[in-house]
């Protein structure tokens, strides 16, 4: 006889404790656990239908399979180390976020990171900073993997032998008094670019004991923006854009919304003069390839970056402005600069003229008069204080070291063994100084050529401070300890001020003491930022009347910018980078020379083909790629690849190819007088997206201002849209039981393709990387991609000027999930609150859920991706079809390094798994539990308003991702359910997706020309056969006039 | 110049063509048909039994390796999740349709020509859903956890999920084979029997005896052993027709173009049994000529069946072109798209025609169109019914076709469907490759075995279908047996 327990009624004396939120919440369920003596289903075989006869059957059955299903055999052993001491704050299980801050060219970046039991897994923008709000770009992203590198340099290095920390101790006590006695004669150092006020106070007690030493700075990036800045400001002032205030925004070789962007700030306020509700800016675009930030303007012209210096004085000319020299730009209409030039002088202080930093520095000062002229400065670009103080360049460096005036270099975080131009011969060079110290992350190809090298610190491992790019001052605070024992900058300057090396904080606490603008220590380190107003500079432009050449426009340039993901090669053993594809080509794992269509024809080019450059003499091999929208005579080729063999890991070894062994040290981001002679073979290049048009179907939709003022929901009747007959349906979809509905709007109108949520994504949810063989085969594991589209009005294929948009696609989470009905083992299900979600462990991998997925989505473990290194995956040459994977012999298992940043509430999978996109679930859920513990015994179980937000949403500078409850009227997401310009991918097919798009508007000057052309991107196939309709509309056009209406050129504007 | 038989526009008039020629007595029947059991092994046997036994044995290293190593080992990619394995297991089940048709349908309507090619053809089919069934199995990234596809009460309390087709074509698929295996075996008892009286080792006598079931020719025996026959015939025959329509599920349910198609069931089956048949004429045509059994298996035979694969072969180019009627009158752009510029846009005719790019897969379209619907309409003509050398090529580009059908079908609607962003192509590697071939070793070693070691042609069966069998039956008027009900229903 089964006993039934009577519990009395609880009485509730003082504070009441619960056993777990089940209790909290007083659920049926937990109330049957009290009650029951056994759990449910456990004792009752009578009441629910089981009967002996079928309890036999069951367990038989059972019996029988338990021989086939092996599943006792493959559960992974784990060993656990248990914390012998408590660690302050922590709770097992739950993450802890610190302020801290990514030292950058152009400032640091305040990010808040997240720590799993001491370990930093994941890194986002500082929310509480004022001009972060939270985002990141894609490189702060991928920083977290660059701590847990298994490759990073890990030991002390004495003549390429391995040494330790007490010997270099040791050998800096020999050198260092032989140095004073000569009051630092000989002594140099070179280093990268740095907003540290602690590392400029270190550098004057060095100089207080050394004052004949020489700093040096080299910025590999070709960036002379600062000299330029310089040279037309005055010392120790940095440029800040107000992008917020400007109408007119003419962007001049300048990628301001990519690789030129300084933080993420510019990108936040571009995208908030977007609304097409609002007065919307004008953004120009001139470059010679596509940017990120050409794809965003309104009126692109295609010129040579050796050209843009005609363009600015053609376009200060019709400015107004007393120009010297009047130069003819062949391919460039007139009417374009004369028409841009207008606009300009329509918007007189609410404008901008950028020019590129790797312009000549007459070229950027050209810029800066033309913002003058305007009357720009001190309202749309404003100076800020920096903390930089003088120092030599590189090419001063290499002199002195020519005339033998150096004798102990310091290399502090920089590789110009590697990243020097050519002509510098800075590797040679260096062999004739007696005693080279290098400190750096990596053992690259400067540490090979040092006496010594340190291991330098990730930022996330040592103190340090800085001043972000728009001038406060912010902590870089350390995670962890340096998890390899080694030296930070700060710590090496330390030690020649003759200083013991501090264990904590004091060196930044010492600068901070001086900089502390009002705010206590630990709010500073709290906030992650110094309160009080940054110290806004003085912009006083004086002129200065540098000769401007015109460079002859016919003959063969070569750009070189940075990488959009490994900006100057310093990246480049970090495999998530060299996996992402570069938001305009889609290139992984490499560089390659841009050129254009025509440029290849006349040179009997296609992609992938070896050319061989030559500019001066020097020459180098490399692959070349079809760039649509690309300049004619200009080749673009990307900085920071071709690393030698042994200084880039195993993931950078063979990637790519060394632009700067074509750079001299008088190119900035540019050379003229290029030869290109096709050579022998191929380079294989792996692309994650092979088809470049959208064929005719609306995927990104598009329209103008104009158009969206006469009919703000053109989006929604596009394509085959316009004719979904009504919905009537037989079945009827079970209601969802959850208060919450989660959804997610990207507007496309902010998106500019960064792909910083991407790599949110991969670090937030564990996902592998599968090397260049794997992404040539399509197999990239990426939830969230970014579809880039160019498109030209009428031709769509052609390719001379076309437009480029993007598209972030990830799960749209269907409701009517055509990946859910396919899946055999009901491995992907609906949740009551949605969500398409993924049951890994029950997975078999049939891919029949990915092959009926419209949007191709869903990402397959074709091998054990998260559990091979990723030169481990075949034997034999790459990427040759004919090599043989490595089987179950091959070594296994995680590098325990790159564990460590696993994100542990997030299943690593297998191979033989489907895996997508599930809007984050693991965030949601913690938020579930944190707002029900919250609850407490109350009902009020709803998680508040806006309160999670997905890792792709989170990185975004451009806001363009909005994730919450649809449920929730109040939500942002709700609030723009009703935006006009919303619209669902493939709505015809009645999958009902959660994520929706918002259309893409343009804004162009109706005077230019091609005005007409813009947004103008879908070929009428389908509406010319088919009419315009309207949704619910069976049959064709109502309007016959609609028609007409498209056709019309999208002129007209505010 | 080998044409054979008799000539097939006889004058007036007419007389019956027999199912057996040369009026072959019930003893040369079963000393022909046994002698091959019972005879020494022959040489070419041998060899050709080292060849297909070495491709099956290459067969199951590649699935070995793959199943080790990762599913990646094939060509298969992110817009491409089936290409070659699911190909393969359509194809091998379709070559499955024709020996239950021929064995069950034609029982059932009594076709009585079926009697000399069942007892091979069923064969034929268990081997090819042997074949088939590998794939299913393996092409899974976890196939450690198949048995999630069984709808077992575990403590999880999780069910397969019902909805899925991937489901029903497990039931379906071993349904069939089940059911295939019984009827099959059960016609062989009879015979089984007969070769156990007649070996002469006694592990033969064993074997046969055991497999034999106690048969002893009696009347109650023939009596349930009809009546079980009949039951199972009864039972199959639904199966032909419900197998493949399921297998054609897979991609009817869907929602990517080309695969989102109701013509799919009765295509897919009309399809089966168009490629059944091509290749049970591959086997038996060459069976026939090395065993001689010419008077068995006469030339009317073929002739039957070149007309079935005439028939089925515009069925199914029927099919084909309403498919293709039905994406350009949907006016659906992803449809149209689909079979224009996937699949038809060849570099010579139909992409200058239409100004559109060449489908990257035109060769794939436009093989199968060529070998699957131009090619039987050759059999129009009787003359080219009857030469077998016609019969044979014909037959082996049916077999080309229809696996080219399911390639198509497959990989050119998935390669580009939906978002242009993630199109791409399919390449199989070498694993791919050498696992089709040694599906090729797999099937004809089971099928070499089985000429060896049993009867290949129904000797009970053909006896009844002999005028000899007849009560009516005098050897000496040949003319008087002519006009019992027994040839009249043979010559149907």
């Amino acid at each position: 006889m089964k006993r039934i327990l009577q519990h009395p009624p609880e009485v509730v004396t003082g504070r009441k404790y619960w056993r777990n939120v089940g209790e909290l919440a007083d659920t049926p369920e937990f109330r049957g656990w009290l009650e029951r003596e056994f759990p449910q289903g456990a004792a009752e075989m009578e009441i629910d239908g089981l009967s002996r006869r079928s309890f036999m059957q069951i367990m038989g059955a059972s019996l029988a399979l338990a021989g086939f299903g092996f599943s006792g055999c493959r559960r992974p052993e784990i060993q656990f180390a248990a914390l012998s001491k408590s660690v302050e704050w922590s709770v097992p299980g739950k993450a802890l976020f610190y302020a801290s801050a990514m030292p950058r060219r152009g400032g640091a970046m305040p990010l808040m990171v997240t720590t799993h039991d001491g370990r930093p897994t994941k890194i986002e923008g500082n929310p509480l900073h004022p001009a972060s709000s939270g985002a990141t770009d894609l490189q702060a992203q991928a920083t977290i993997l660059d701590l847990y590198n298994p490759d990073r340099s890990k030991f002390f290095i004495a003549n390429g032998k391995k040494s330790d920390r007490a010997s270099f101790e040791n050998y800096l006590k020999d050198l260092l008094p032989k140095i004073a006695e000569k009051k630092g004669e000989g002594l140099a150092f070179l280093s990268d670019v740095s907003h540290s006020p602690t590392r400029e106070r270190l550098k004057k007690e060095v100089l207080a004991i050394y004052p004949a030493a020489k700093f040096h700075v080299y910025d590999p990036t070709g960036s002379v923006l600062d000299q330029a800045v310089a040279k037309s400001f005055g010392e120790g002032v940095a440029l800040s854009y107000d992008f917020e205030k400007a109408d007119v925004v003419v962007a001049v070789d300048s990628d301001f919304l990519g690789i030129d962007a300084v933080g993420t700030e510019p990108t936040r306020q571009f995208s908030k003069r977007r609304d097409p509700k609002e007065k919307m800016n004008r953004l120009y675009a001139v470059e010679n390839r596509y940017t990120i930030t050409g794809g965003m303007a309104d009126h692109r012209l295609r010129l040579k970056a050796s050209q843009a210096v005609a363009f600015l004085v053609s376009l200060a000319a019709k400015l107004g402005m007393n120009m010297t020299l009047a130069p003819e730009i062949p391919g460039v209409d007139p009417k374009w600069i004369a028409e841009c030039a207008a606009d300009l002088l329509s918007a007189q202080g609410r404008s901008l003229v950028i020019v590129g930093p790797r312009q000549p520095v007459e070229v950027q000062a050209l810029g800066f008069a033309i913002n003058q002229a305007l009357g720009n400065i001190g309202t749309t670009l404003r100076g800020v204080a920096t903390a930089a103080s003088a120092a030599g360049t590189l090419t001063d460096l290499t002199r002195a070291i020519q005339d033998k005036l150096v004798s102990t270099l310091f290399i502090l975080e920089s590789d110009p063994v590697y990243t020097a131009p050519a002509d510098l011969k800075f590797g040679e060079l260096l062999k004739s100084v007696p005693d080279v110290v290098h400190v750096g992350l990596r053992t690259d190809a400067t540490a090979q050529a040092a006496k010594w090298h340190v291991p330098g610190t990730h930022f996330l491992e040592s103190w340090d401070d800085a001043f972000s790019p728009d001038g406060t001052y912010v902590p870089v605070q350390p995670m962890i300890l340096p998890l390899f024992g080694g030296l930070s900058v700060n710590d090496v300057l330390t030690l020649l001020a003759g200083s013991p090396v501090p264990v904590g904080a004091e060196l930044v606490k010492a600068t901070f003491e001086k900089q502390g603008q009002g705010t206590t220590w630990s709010n500073f380190l709290r906030t992650g930022y110094a309160e009080g107003k940054p110290a806004a500079a003085n912009l006083a432009f004086r002129r200065f009347d540098a000769p401007i050449s015109l460079p002859d426009p016919k003959v063969i340039e070569v750009v070189f910018p940075p990488d959009y993901k490994i900006p100057d090669g310093n990246s480049i053993d970090n495999g998530w980078l060299h996996e992402l594809p570069d938001p305009v080509s889609k290139l992984t794992w490499d560089n390659a020379a841009l050129i254009s269509r025509k440029f290849a024809k006349a040179h009997g080019l296609n992609d992938n083909d070896l050319v061989k450059l030559t500019i001066g003499g020097r020459a180098l091999e490399v692959p070349v790629l079809v760039s649509p929208g690309h300049a004619d005579d200009s080749i673009t080729l990307a900085r920071g690849y071709g690393h030698a063999t042994g200084t880039a890991g195993k993931v950078g070894t063979g990637v790519g190819f060394n632009a700067f062994a074509l750079l001299t040290s008088t190119d900035s981001g540019f050379a003229n007088g290029a030869k290109i002679v096709k050579s022998q073979g191929q380079h294989l290049l792996a692309f994650t997206q092979e088809h470049h048009q959208m064929e005719g179907r609306a995927l990104v939709r598009e329209g103008t201002k104009a158009k969206f003022e006469a009919e703000p929901a053109f989006a929604k009747t596009m394509h085959i849209d316009g004719h979904i007959p009504p919905n009537i349906s037989l079945y009827k979809s079970p209601k969802l039981g959850m208060p919450e509905q989660w959804g997610m709007v990207i507007d496309l109108n902010t998106c500019t393709g960064c792909s910083a949520c991407t790599i949110a994504c991969q670090a937030e949810n564990n996902i592998p990387i599968v090397g260049k063989e794997q992404v040539h085969n399509s197999r990239e594991m990426h939830w969230l991609r970014i579809d880039r589209y160019f498109a030209t009005s009428g031709d769509e294929h052609d390719e001379t000027e076309p437009e480029m948009v993007m598209q972030p696609v990830g799960c749209q989470q269907c409701e009517n999930a055509p990946c859910e009905t396919v899946c055999p083992v009901n491995a992907t299900v609906h949740s009551e609150d949605g969500l398409n979600v993924m049951a890994y462990n029950r997975c078999i991998g049939t891919r029949y859920c990915a092959n009926n997925c419209p949007f191709k989505v869903r990402r397959f473990n074709f091998f054990n991706y998260n559990e091979r290194p990723i030169e481990k995956i075949k034997v034999g040459p790459l990427p040759e079809a004919s090599g043989l994977y490595y089987g179950p012999l091959a070594p296994k298992g995680t590098e325990e390094l790159t564990k460590m940043q696993k994100n542990p509430n997030v299943t690593v999978r297998i191979r033989g798994v489907m895996e997508k996109c599930t809007y984050c679930l693991q965030r949601i859920e913690e938020h579930r539990i944190t707002s029900r513990v919250k609850a407490g015994g109350s009902d009020k179980l709803k998680i508040p308003t806006d309160t999670i937000k997905s890792a792709c949403q989170q990185a975004c500078p451009a806001e363009a991702i909005t994730f919450g409850d649809l449920n929730d009227p109040d939500s942002a997401l709700a609030k723009l359910q009703d935006n006009p310009r919303r619209y669902r991918l493939l709505e015809y097919l009645n999958i009902r997706t959660r994520t929706s798009y918002l259309a893409r508007i343009r804004n162009p000057n109706p005077k230019m020309p091609g005005a007409d052309k813009v947004a103008d991107i879908y070929p009428d196939e389908y509406e010319s056969l088919h009419g315009e309709g309207a949704p619910g509309s069976t049959g064709p056009a109502r309007d016959p006039n609609a028609k007409a209406k498209t056709s019309e050129p999208a002129g007209a504007h505010h | 110049m080998l044409v054979m038989g008799p000539n097939p526009t006889p004058e007036e008039p007419l007389p019956r063509i027999p199912l057996v020629l040369n009026n072959r007595s019930m003893s040369w029947v079963t000393q022909r048909i046994c002698g091959i059991v019972e005879g020494p092994t022959p040489v070419w046997w041998l060899i050709a039994l080292a060849i297909s036994g070495t491709l099956a044995l290459i067969c199951f290293a590649c699935i070995g390796y793959m199943i080790s190593t990762g599913v990646g080992t094939w060509g298969l990619n992110h817009p491409v999740g089936w290409a070659w394995d699911i190909t393969n297991f359509v194809f091998w089940i379709g070559i499955g349709h024709a020996g239950t048709l021929i064995s069950a349908v034609l029982f059932l309507t009594r076709q009585k020509w079926r009697t000399s090619i069942n007892r091979a053809a069923e064969a034929m089919t268990l081997f090819a859903v042997v074949c088939a069934g590998i794939f299913p199995g393996i092409h899974v990234g976890r196939i450690w956890m198949v048995w999630f596809l069984a709808p077992i009460p575990n403590a999880n309390a999780i069910w397969p999920n019902f909805r899925s087709p991937l489901l029903w074509d497990v039931f379906a698929v071993s349904t069939y084979f089940t059911v295939s295996v019984m009827f099959w075996f059960i016609g062989l008892i009879p015979d089984l029997a007969t070769l156990r009286d007649r070996a002469t080792s006694k592990v033969a006598r064993f074997a046969y005896g055991f497999l034999a079931l106690g048969w002893r020719g009696g009347n109650r025996q023939w009596r349930h052993y009809e009546l079980a026959y009949l039951i199972l015939a009864g039972i199959s025959t639904p199966l032909v027709l419900s197998v493949h329509s399921v297998v054609s599920f897979d991609f009817a349910t869907s929602v990517i173009p080309g695969w989102h198609t109701t013509i799919f069931p009765p295509y897919f089956v009309a399809g089966a049994i168009f490629g059944g048949f091509a290749m049970v004429l591959t086997l038996m045509l060459p069976a026939r000529a090395i065993y001689g059994l010419h008077d068995l298996i006469t030339p009317k035979h073929v002739d039957v069946m070149c007309k079935i694969i005439l028939l089925t072969g515009t069925i199914v180019g029927y099919a084909y072109c309403m498919e293709f009627f039905t994406a350009a009158y949907s006016g659906n752009p992803y449809e149209t798209w689909l079979f224009l510029r996937n699949r038809m846009a060849d570099p010579y005719i139909f992409s200058k025609l239409y100004n559109v790019p060449v489908a990257p897969y035109w060769w794939a379209y436009w093989a199968m169109m060529s070998l699957n619907v131009i090619s039987p309409q050759i059999f129009w003509f009787p003359k080219l019914r009857y030469n077998i050398y016609v019969v044979f090529a014909v037959c082996m580009c049916v077999n080309a076709g229809m696996w080219f059908e399911r390639f198509v079908i497959i990989v050119t609607s998935i390669h580009r469907d939906f978002i242009p962003s993630s199109w791409g192509m399919f390449h199989p590697t070498w694993v791919d490759i050498w696992t089709f071939a040694g599906t090729f070793g797999l099937f004809m070693t089971l099928f070499l075995l089985f000429i060896r070691f049993l009867p290949m042609i129904a000797i009970s069966e053909v006896k009844g279908v002999l005028p000899e069998a007849d009560p009516h039956y005098h050897p000496k008027h040949d003319d008087h047996g002519a006009h019992t009900s027994t040839t009249e229903e043979a010559h149907a």
